[in-house]
């Protein structure tokens, strides 16, 4: 494998976390996965070496969603209650019941947030870009990114205060 | 200085500020505990999301991982794989301190080589600092002994010992996934200091199950304090949990 190939397969944990992100559903987060390792393998030379690759992974993964969202718009597909169950149980990677209902309580903050604060939060407080990463790959300006960032930020230490999860 | 507003809190929280700019709003913070509290959130808010989405195992991701390498250059060559997992020896080294990021990296790279790390249930899930949060490999390393062998997810423990600090660590394997590495406890928590891949032969089948790797046992002879505990003493300190 040469660099591009072993830094991709080394993304593969956080491309998933993310894409659970955009697609909370395991199957459609898996989907999205698998759609964008292909296109970055098929566009590849659109890869500049010396930056970032996990930003320009999650570009690729948020125009994909956003495309696959238009195309279920079109068929009126809707999010079932089983595939939101799904989406919504405890992870039982996590270990501890206070740990889990902590996780869970997070998580399901973050889920309740709108989509483009939802994104903008989780690229940067879970996938740690800097702000003007994370505008790039959301395709938006700074003002915009840190505007949503902010709303994104009260919206969950409310939320979060008020179901007593604490520091 | 006038009251600074959510935005400039936050891009305090996030490294987002000057360092100038940094040191006048904590300097602020020390004479006013609103803005301490205020400061105190907007850092929560960022620790907390990053708790509740760890980094994980997937078993797919192994699929998928094939796929990456097939592609363009043909499977993966064995003196590749050999190499890999050279680098992977390399970065699990005891002596070296790996930054996380490495250190997972290594570790799945791992899981493309050798199959799949982990699963949901049993497998191999640390949160950013090394700590287990696999409900399955915590359960394991609280409660099984080295004489009941590995539990119906392949899961079990070799060495028990306790280290130059006194803590007590244990060897443990995954033989179903193919890794085995070394966690030490402390304050209710595992955390793994070494991890490596179960030694493959050179047509790919595992060798006995009961061996752990050398990396593993590298790590063993650097941290251990005297000598491993015997059975009755393994169980009398998991009586008494781990402390």
């Amino acid at each position: 494998m040469d660099e591009f190939q072993t830094g991709l397969v080394e993304l593969l944990p956080r491309l998933r976390r993310f894409a659970k992100v955009l697609r909370p559903a395991d199957a459609d987060a898996q989907d999205l996965v698998q759609q964008t390792v292909e296109r970055a393998l098929a566009s590849r030379s659109g890869f500049r070496p010396g930056t970032r690759l996990d930003s320009w992974t999650f570009t690729l993964m948020r125009r994909i969603a956003i495309d696959e969202g238009r195309k279920a718009q079109r068929w009126g597909r809707v999010l079932t209650s089983d595939e939101e169950g799904a989406a919504r149980a405890p992870d039982p990677a996590q270990a501890g019941e206070a740990l889990r209902a902590d996780g869970l309580a997070v998580r399901d903050a973050l889920q309740a947030l709108p989509d483009d604060q939802r994104h903008a939060v989780a690229l940067v407080l879970i996938e740690g870009l800097s702000y003007a990463e994370a505008a790039q790959v959301l395709g938006v300006p700074s003002g915009t990114l840190t505007s949503r960032l902010v709303r994104g930020r009260q919206s969950l230490i409310e939320t979060l205060a008020a179901q007593g999860v604490t520091g | 200085m006038s009251l600074p507003d959510d935005e400039t809190l936050m891009r305090w929280s996030d490294g987002e500020l000057s360092p100038d700019a940094a040191a006048r709003l904590e300097a602020a913070a020390r004479a006013d505990p609103v803005l301490a509290a205020r400061m105190k959130a907007m850092s929560h808010s960022r620790q907390a999301l990053a708790e509740a989405f760890p980094i994980a195992f997937d078993p797919r991701d192994a699929d998928l991982a094939r796929r990456i390498a097939a592609a363009g250059s043909g499977a993966p060559k064995p003196h590749a794989l050999a190499s890999l997992r050279a680098r992977i020896g390399e970065l699990l080294a005891p002596r070296h301190a790996v930054p996380w990021a490495a250190f997972a990296a290594a570790a799945f790279v791992g899981g493309l080589l050798l199959g799949p790390l982990a699963n949901r249930d049993g497998g191999l899930t640390l949160r950013p600092d090394r700590t287990v949060a696999g409900a399955g490999l915590q359960g394991v390393l609280d409660q099984r002994l080295a004489s009941e062998g590995a539990d119906e997810q392949g899961l079990s423990v070799g060495l028990t010992f306790q280290d130059v600090d006194g803590r007590w660590c244990r060897t443990f394997q995954s033989e179903r996934d193919g890794w085995g590495g070394l966690a030490c406890h402390a304050d209710g928590t595992w955390t793994v200091t070494a991890l490596a891949a179960l030694e493959v032969s050179d047509d790919e089948v595992r060798r006995a199950s009961s061996e752990t790797p050398a990396a593993v046992l590298a790590a063993v002879d650097e941290a251990i304090a005297g000598t491993t505990a015997d059975a009755a003493a393994e169980a009398k300190a998991r009586d008494a949990g781990w402390r």
